[in-house]
């Protein structure tokens, strides 16, 4: 599918437009991020400057995990890089539709921007994606991000002790949901790559006694390879 | 945390990792030209993160009652796979754990 834009010039209006359902559709997502972060026992600044910084979903998910688990500085880092690795081929392709003239820091801007969602909707259009339009685009999904990140936080707060406990399941709860969508839409192949991770990771952990951090690099490393072997070039990609 | 650094401090680093895989592809051409299979890999990621994200944490994480956990996840996930969406299958497996934290 494409956009058809011979008319409709890429506009900072038209960026918001489009954005939009980006910014609903972050909301509940980034509630789950604030939960979490109250329950991990960050303050609100410090859950916000987590979104306001990194606006990156399964990057944050991760980082907030690893850091309840006590993983070394070193081990979040090398992790949060290797999931969002992805960005380096989103980066490089919409850098190609980018307009000439946008440099310094409104480039550095529509970098800290993509995300997976931007990307999908910026890429579709057949013309030169512009600065105002890039930033109306982004500008609406990092407001959903960051107002939805300090929202869940403040609901956390009025939870009773009992059902903070329960809340613990929070985390885990939305990986599964992530992993229940990508099932559904890519089919078998997610649940072979995700169950090879998984169980590696347990294996690791409960037997071989690695830490967390590395366990978890270790285990998704190996079954993004294993994934990319089993699956030729020609097939439906996850 | 056995290091005992600031939360900001990891928050900064986790920043830090993101953002440099995001800028690199819009100064740095030679990302066009990848093999495809290392970009097979890192599309993959993402997936592969998915398992050990979940396991072994949930069942560690409510031990003794470890299946109170797994039971909070099974409900969410039959709900997102058959209704879609993310906060109504959250807000179900919270509420599925703690009936079976409770029992």
């Amino acid at each position: 599918m494409e956009f058809s834009d011979k008319q409709e010039s890429l506009t900072f209006r038209r960026g918001v437009r489009e954005g939009f359902p980006i910014c609903v559709g972050y909301f509940p997502t980034a509630m789950a991020f604030g939960l979490v972060c109250r329950d991990v026992g960050l303050k609100i600044w410090e859950a916000v400057l987590f979104s306001v910084t990194n606006f990156a979903g399964s990057g944050q998910f991760l980082a907030i995990n690893l850091l309840a688990s006590g993983s070394l500085i070193l081990e979040i880092f090398i992790g949060v890089l290797l999931i969002n690795m992805r960005y380096l081929f989103m980066g490089a392709a919409l850098n190609n539709k980018l307009e000439d003239g946008i440099h310094g820091p409104k480039r550095l801007l529509v970098a800290h921007g993509t995300t997976d969602e931007v990307f999908s909707i910026a890429v579709l259009h057949n013309q030169r994606l512009s600065w105002p339009y890039m930033i109306g685009l982004e500008g609406i999904a990092y407001i959903g991000w960051v107002g939805g990140t300090a929202l869940g936080f403040l609901i956390g707060m009025v939870l009773s002790s009992e059902l903070q406990m329960a809340v613990g399941v929070t985390l885990y709860a939305m990986f599964i949901s992530l992993f229940a969508q990508e099932l559904r839409q890519k089919g078998i192949m997610v649940l072979v790559i995700a169950g090879f991770s998984a169980i590696m990771n347990s294996i690791l952990i409960l037997c071989l006694n690695v830490g967390s951090g590395w366990a978890f690099v270790l285990s998704m490393l190996t079954a993004s390879i294993f994934g990319a072997l089993v699956i030729t070039e020609g097939e439906a990609l996850p | 945390m056995k290091e005992n650094l600031p939360i900001v401090v990891y928050i900064l680093a986790t920043a830090l990792a993101t953002f440099s895989v995001r800028v690199l592809p819009y100064y740095a051409k030679f990302l066009n030209k990848l093999p495809p299979f290392v970009g097979r890999c890192m599309r993959l990621l993402p997936i592969a993160a998915l398992g050990p994200l979940v396991f072994p944490g949930v069942i560690l994480d409510f031990s003794p009652q470890w299946y109170a956990g797994l039971a909070g996840i099974g409900a969410s996930f039959l709900i997102a796979y058959t209704k879609g969406g993310m906060i109504f299958p959250i807000l179900t497996s919270i509420l599925v754990t703690y009936i079976a934290l409770v029992l």
